[in-house]
């Protein structure tokens, strides 16, 4: 079998660059190793029930009005219209640093703004520069990492306001512990503070669903359960993919968006970054854990709070801990609290918090021990952001826990690194002349930034090649 | 294709990507960019879409000659005179 476009993996990022072929060139053919589609941004059923994986809310929000945003950028290079998704915007959010202070913001950045002026007076004019220098700054120039946290710290001279700004962000898009790229920062600023955040009135799936079906209707072509094991190449060029079973798929061209070093073991070839010290790069990983309990023991829960992002320790530290997991910070999310969003019998709470991948991957090995200790970490969890939601443990009905080996099992990431390879490859070139790299580790993160990912990939190296 | 079927296969390729793109106002002469609010992504499409309407492989570097729709319609006009 013989295709002009394979893309390698069906997360987000390949699914919307294999739409944007199909849309010109139906003969694509997308491959997914495991059963969903979707990737990170999956779903589960337990006892016929449907859960997310990992969605608590879509950044980048825009009114349809907003021609050049890219969230109705995005939908147009995939076609799709936006009169087809219903979109419930959050209430609001709040950086809280206990003992310390908070900062709510919206989907109106004026509240974010107010809020800086109120808690950090003496900063404001600095912030205005801030937004100064964004306005001209250009992200997707490509740029070598230079430090977001160096440079916030001289331009703002607070330490606590760079913390606070930059939790959300790291949280919701840095690979780089302690830091992230300032282009990175430059995006995700603007993807949720200025921008903001949302979600499908429905669930994932059927986000997912309305994707696929699009897809298909241009063409496109689509194989889940179905791994590469090994790409063909010769000379700097791709040939052809052998497939876990053995099938042999000839192709012009390839698309991986599994990860860097992902893609180079199945080249089954030195990428030339592994040679740089371990502790130079070391991947971040997380624990997320999904608690439910019913909407009439939920009244004393806030009602119109989406996301918390909280730190209790002296300074935010955003990196890999001395233990399982660090409960001095994380994020909490309540997917009911969208604007418009149906209601439902049960109130659902779900925490995230950086965890070691190396622990949890020995603990494995013993799979009672695993399952003791995730259960453990998910009551710690629960506990802690009792402190700052109000009490629920005790009505929890539903539970379930994610860790960094949860995550290189259903989507095969090294070291379980939700945001990928700290060293990111943001041309998409890894040295081959028809092989490109697209999603994670191109850099775009998050559900909107792999989806443009995959789209801006195949724009600048595969639709003028087709 | 004349002249004019040109310029009206750009409008309908431009519709098509923006079906709220207003062209009451539309300056021939000047560029469709900055009058549509399109970037780049967008006319990126108006190139693809011609190619897989009309087999046309628009090299790169011929892309600022379809800046306006009267230098659309001069550059296509050979290309397309059999379409
Ligand atoms: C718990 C959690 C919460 C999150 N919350 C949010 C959020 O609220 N908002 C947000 O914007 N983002 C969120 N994210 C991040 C977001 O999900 C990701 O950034 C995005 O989905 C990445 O998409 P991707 O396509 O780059 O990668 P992936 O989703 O990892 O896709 C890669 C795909 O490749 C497949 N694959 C791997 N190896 C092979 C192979 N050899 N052959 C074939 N297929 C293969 C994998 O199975 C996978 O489906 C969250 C992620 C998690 C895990």
């Amino acid at each position: 079998m013989r295709v002009p476009l394979l893309v390698i993996g069906g997360g987000l990022s390949g699914l919307a660059a294999a739409i944007r072929v199909a849309r010109f060139n139906s003969d694509v053919l997308l491959l997914e190793k495991h059963v969903r589609l979707g990737g990170l941004n999956s779903y589960f059923y337990r006892n016929g029930i449907l859960y997310e994986t990992g969605l608590h809310a879509i950044t980048n929000y825009a009114d349809p009005t907003e021609k050049k945003a890219p969230l109705n950028r995005l939908l147009r290079q995939l076609k799709l219209p936006r009169k087809k998704f219903s979109f419930c915007q959050q209430l609001q959010s709040e950086v809280i640093f206990r003992n310390q202070t908070s900062l709510k913001f919206s989907n109106d950045f004026a509240l974010f703004q107010s809020e800086i002026g109120a808690n950090f007076p003496q900063a404001i004019d600095k912030f205005q520069h801030l937004l100064a220098f964004l306005t001209d700054f250009d992200p997707f120039a490509d740029a070598p990492f230079h430090s977001a946290k160096n440079f916030l710290l001289d331009l703002l001279q607070d330490p606590l306001l760079v913390d606070m700004i930059l939790c959300p962000l790291m949280y919701y898009g840095s690979s780089v512990q302690d830091d992230m790229d300032l282009s990175q920062f430059a995006i995700m600023f603007r993807a949720i503070y200025q921008e903001g955040m949302f979600r499908p009135e429905g669930t994932i799936k059927e986000f997912l669903d309305l994707l696929v079906d699009h897809y298909q209707l241009l063409g496109g072509s689509l194989r889940t359960s179905c791994g590469v094991d090994r790409i063909l190449h010769q000379n700097k060029k791709a040939t052809g993919v052998i497939l876990t079973t053995g099938e042999r798929i000839d192709c012009d061209h390839i698309l991986s968006t599994i990860g860097h070093d992902e893609t180079f073991q199945l080249l089954e070839k030195k990428s030339g970054l592994e040679d740089r010290p371990a502790d130079h790069h070391p991947r971040l990983g997380f624990f997320e854990t999904i608690f439910q309990i019913p909407e009439q023991s939920a009244h004393h829960l806030a009602k119109n709070k989406t996301i918390i992002f909280y730190n209790d320790a002296e300074r935010f530290s955003y990196k890999i801990p001395q233990d399982f997991i660090d409960f001095s910070s994380g994020v909490i999310c309540f997917p009911g609290n969208f604007e418009g969003m149906p209601a439902t019998d049960r109130r659902e709470i779900r925490s995230t918090h950086l965890a070691d991948y190396a622990r949890w991957k020995a603990l494995a090995e013993d799979p009672a021990l695993y399952k003791k200790q995730k259960k453990i970490a998910a009551r710690q969890s629960s506990q802690r952001i009792e402190n700052i939601i109000g009490s629920f443990t005790p009505n929890i009905v539903y539970e379930n826990s994610f860790t960094p080996v949860t995550i290189e099992r259903y989507t095969a990431k090294i070291g379980g690194a939700i945001y990928g390879n700290p060293t990111k490859t943001k041309d998409g070139n890894i040295g081959f002349s028809n092989l490109f790299l697209a999603g994670t580790d191109q850099g775009f993160l998050g559900i909107i930034g792999s989806m443009l990912s995959g789209v801006s990939i195949v724009n600048r190296h595969i639709l003028p090649r087709l | 294709m004349t002249s004019d079927e040109i310029k009206d296969l750009i409008l309908e390729i431009i519709e098509d990507i923006d079906d709220e793109a207003d062209f009451a106002s539309l300056d021939a002469d000047q560029p469709l960019r900055d009058q549509l609010d399109l970037d780049s992504m967008d006319f990126l499409d108006i190139v693809m879409e011609l190619r897989k309407r009309h087999k046309l492989q628009i090299p790169e570097e011929d892309y600022p000659q379809l800046a306006s729709l009267n230098s659309c319609a001069t550059y296509l006009e050979p290309l397309l005179k059999d379409a």
